[in-house]
């Protein structure tokens, strides 16, 4: 075997050279302004800290209601034999796949809610998703064995098993949901309409950015990034401290065939989420499609077929370039995440101070991307990129699926890293003395067992990447672009459409996620696979 | 262990497929637009049919929240990529201006429209304006303010939002009261409502759905989103504000468009310019949904459109101070709400 194909070396520095264009050089505009310390302001500023205080809250609440309803909606699906559980397994995305104004605004119209605690509400169910969708897979990884001996000893130490086989995943994914809810400031700015108003410091991030010199808002954001990256390393420190509950390949437990009265409160708690999280929202910006005023003489269906018509004529094309760039971010994402993660992964497990301090570095420098606001990305992939030499990549798909990649990249090296600490070393060693090539290694005995994961990994990246607005503004190509128009139309109070938009954007996702889940269900119940 | 491999295969499968996609073929014109995307690009594609000139269209979005065009053309200042910049509003035109990001230009259309919507410069031009208004419910009696301070009467006060003036129309406008009565006196005004019981909302059009809805008997907002209740037939009204003694009047805000410095389609950018400022397109903004008010002097419009110095006074700006002042006037608007 050749040496440059089984040592690590050339396939992550091309990979690591990838996330540097990705993400770290339309960062280099942003460093001296990000960390010259007027951020820290903040921390003087009795109004900021107020401001800082209430975001940390209002995210941290909304991240606890996320794991909460994630991880309830994943048991329930994945380890109670629920009726009608792998349909609604497979409507658990959708939330994601909405901006959060939009749920906002369902919510608004099902319930009237107002103030602070609509917000946390609001973040916390468009954000279920990520712990609900990775503590899933966790449970399906979990060993039998474990669970069923555990279970000998009793219900409580069963559930406990269960619970922390699903922990790291969970955690990482309510860590993922405070940092969307933290940069969040459309939902609150909404609720806060009635006195006394409530507002969170990604407002003044927003108004930083705004002024004259475009760099304001990068410094001003220093909180929130230190904030992130605080609990980025709590939350990596916390996972290596799990034992490794999961490995792949065996045996999965089987899920509580329990009696009919706990099959009908387990499904009804099951529908009763759903209905929150999905159908209930869904539900009403599906009705919102056909609202009109009191006096205009077409009915509901006619509104709403004028509506989605207009979708199709109008926003076509916005369409397939959104579905282009966020697909080409998660096709790069999906071959690089693997090794990015894996470079990690290596760093961590080798003793000695300098190389754990050298992970850490290597840990935050790649979360940087997806802590800093979008805008000032925006921002630096401008000043760095739009250069006559560069014209012709600038103006194609490849700006896009790049920055989108270099934004969204961290998601799933975080949730690769955490899925490979899952593998037993062993498997991987094992390869490297058969001589296997080192994408194999990462690919088969790393990843191969945790494929699901890998394939949720660049999900997400994709998800976050057709859902991205402030990027898709500021730079050339991506501004014709799904996000684009529906916001430009929710602005401008076109409300049908607006609500068309979503139902398309959802089923345009749901539907191919769907139609691979009964494919699998299918290729299981002929005993093709596995199912899971 | 098969399927492992085949996944990083259909990815490179697809990166091949975006290969194959190439390059966007290079436009013979770039204008950023920050008028609603639904009524400006059917004109920009009427303008692309009569010209044969292909137009890259680039829109803005302001409801959430992004920072949008203006900051756009200032970064990319070094390297301009946009030729026009077609602005919903004008402060933040005058502010591109003042930091010498634009440039003269003369165009035939631009001769009758009135002087106070006119840069002496030629750097801008005003067109197709929003009016600051009121939109209440006609079917419960409201008590109405005739002027922004009746709005601080806790009886007035209690039915009544406005979007807080952080963004956007209602940022303008608190500037220009900032500009008449001082920073302290619309910094006044705000404390007062804060305790008046008016209530905030996150934009013109959240408030304008509120009164549809019913929740607020009236809203401070712009004609547009005004106009758009009242074509979807709910039971509501426009009321001009400040039409009372002399030196008071409404709120106008006009588009603005302008070329910009440095434009690498110096010869269509003004083509399209002098296009846009025509009596035909004001007229079109007028018909449409939007309602536009026309600046040009004789442009048809429907019955609903009302014309200022014939059907409402127009209030004296002076645009390029509100356009100094927006940026410190936000600042302190947001010091004094965002708590």
């Amino acid at each position: 075997m050749r040496s440059w194909l089984t040592s690590p070396l050339p396939w992550q520095a091309l990979a690591w050279l990838l996330f540097a264009a990705a993400a770290w050089l339309p960062l280099t505009p942003l460093l001296a302004p990000l960390f010259d310390g007027s951020g820290l302001a903040a921390l003087a500023d009795p109004r900021l800290l107020g401001l800082l205080g209430r975001t940390l809250w209002m995210s941290a609440a909304s991240a606890v209601l996320a794991i909460a309803l994630g991880l309830a909606y994943a048991v329930l699906c994945v380890r109670v034999r629920t009726p009608g559980a792998r349909l609604l397994e497979t409507l658990l995305p959708l939330p994601l796949l909405l901006p959060p104004l939009i749920l906002a605004q369902a919510w608004f119209g099902l319930a009237e809610l107002r103030g602070p605690w609509a917000a946390v509400f609001t973040l916390g169910l468009a954000t279920a998703p990520l712990p609900g969708l990775l503590a899933a897979r966790s449970l399906r990884r979990q060993q039998a064995s474990a669970h069923e001996s555990a279970l000998l000893c009793g219900p409580g130490l069963a559930l406990r098993e269960m619970l922390s086989t699903a922990a790291p995943a969970t955690l990482l994914g309510g860590l993922l949901a405070f940092f969307l809810a933290a940069s969040d400031f459309a939902v609150p700015d909404y609720f806060a309409v009635q006195q006394p108003l409530f507002h969170v410091y990604a407002m003044e991030i927003f108004g930083h950015s705004r002024s004259a010199s475009y760099a304001d808002g990068a410094a001003a954001a220093l909180p929130l990034v230190l904030l992130g990256l605080a609990g980025l390393f709590g939350a990596l420190a916390l996972q290596r401290r799990v034992r490794a509950a999961e490995v792949g390949g065996g045996r999965a437990p089987q899920p509580f065939d329990t009696g009919f009265a706990a099959k009908a409160v387990a499904a009804a708690a099951l529908l009763t989420l759903a209905g929150l999280l999905i159908l209930l929202p869904l539900g009403r910006i599906l009705q919102e499609t056909g609202n009109s005023g009191p006096l205009d003489p077409r009915s509901w269906s006619e509104v709403s077929r004028t509506a989605f018509a207009q979708v199709f004529e109008r926003a076509r094309s916005d369409f397939r370039n959104s579905l282009s760039f966020a697909l080409l971010a998660a096709a790069l994402v999906f071959l690089a995440a693997p090794f990015w993660a894996h470079a990690l992964l290596r760093l961590e497990r080798r003793s000695g101070t300098l190389a754990r301090l050298g992970g850490a570095a290597l840990a935050a420098a790649a979360a940087l991307p997806l802590l800093v606001p979008a805008v000032a990305l925006g921002f630096g992939a401008i000043l760095t990129l739009d250069r006559p030499g560069l014209r012709g990549f600038y103006d194609s798909v490849w700006l896009p699926a790049l920055l989108l990649a270099g934004r969204y990249g961290p998601i799933a090296l975080f949730l690769l890293l955490e899925r490979m600490r899952a593998v037993p070393e062993a498997q991987e060693d094992a390869a490297v003395l058969a001589g296997a090539a080192y994408p194999a290694r990462v690919a088969r005995y790393r990843l191969g067992p945790q494929a699901g994961g890998w394939w949720l990994a660049a999900g997400l990246v994709f998800v976050f990447a057709l859902r991205e607005l402030d990027l898709n503004i500021l730079v050339s190509p991506m501004n014709h672009s799904a996000s684009v128009r529906y916001y430009n139309a929710l602005h401008f109070s076109r409300d049908n459409f607006v609500a068309a938009c979503g139902v398309v954007l959802c089923l345009l996702l749901w539907l191919p996620l769907a139609a691979g889940t009964a494919w699998r269900a299918l290729r299981a119940s002929r005993g093709g696979g596995s199912g899971a | 262990m098969r399927a492992s491999l085949r996944a990083p295969r259909i990815a490179a499968g697809a990166l091949l497929c975006g290969l194959a996609a190439g390059c966007a073929p290079s436009p013979d014109l770039v204008v950023y637009c920050s008028l609603d995307q639904e009524f400006s690009e059917p004109l920009i594609a009427e303008f692309e049919r009569a010209t044969g000139l292909e137009v890259d269209a680039q829109f803005d979005v302001e409801r959430n929240k992004t920072v949008g065009m203006v900051q756009r053309i200032r970064v990319e200042a070094g390297n301009p990529r946009a030729d026009v910049f077609w602005n919903n509003e004008i402060a933040h035109t005058l502010r591109l201006k003042d930091a010498g990001l634009t440039e003269a230009f003369e165009p035939a259309n631009a001769a009758t429209l009135p002087e106070a919507y006119r840069d002496p410069q030629h750097h801008w031009h005003g067109f197709a304006a929003r009016a600051r208004v009121l939109l209440y419910r006609t079917d419960r009696p409201v008590r109405l303010p005739r002027s922004l301070d009746e709005m601080l009467d806790p009886e007035i006060a209690r039915g009544g939002a406005l979007a807080k003036p952080l963004t956007g129309t209602t940022l303008t406008h608190f500037t220009v009261l900032a500009e008449q009565r001082g920073r302290e006196g619309a910094l006044d005004w705000l404390r007062r409502a804060e305790r008046s019981g008016l209530r905030w909302g996150s934009g013109n059009a959240d408030v304008m759905r509120g009164v549809a809805r019913g929740e607020f008997d009236w809203c401070l907002t712009d004609t547009d989103d005004a106009a758009k209740a009242i074509q979807d037939g709910y039971p509501v009204a426009i009321a001009w504000l400040d039409q009372g003694p002399p030196g008071s009047g409404t709120l106008l805000i006009p588009n603005t468009v302008a070329i910009l410095r440095g434009a690498p389609h110096r010869a269509a950018a003004e083509r399209f310019v002098n296009w846009l400022l025509s009596p035909a397109v004001e007229a079109r903004l007028a018909a449409s949904p939007s309602r536009q008010i026309p600046l040009h002097p004789g442009v048809a419009v429907p019955d609903d459109v009302r014309l200022p110095g014939r059907d409402f006074a127009p209030l004296d700006v002076n645009w390029p101070a509100v356009a100094r002042a927006i940026e410190a006037c936000e600042k302190e608007f947001r010091a004094l709400l965002v708590d």
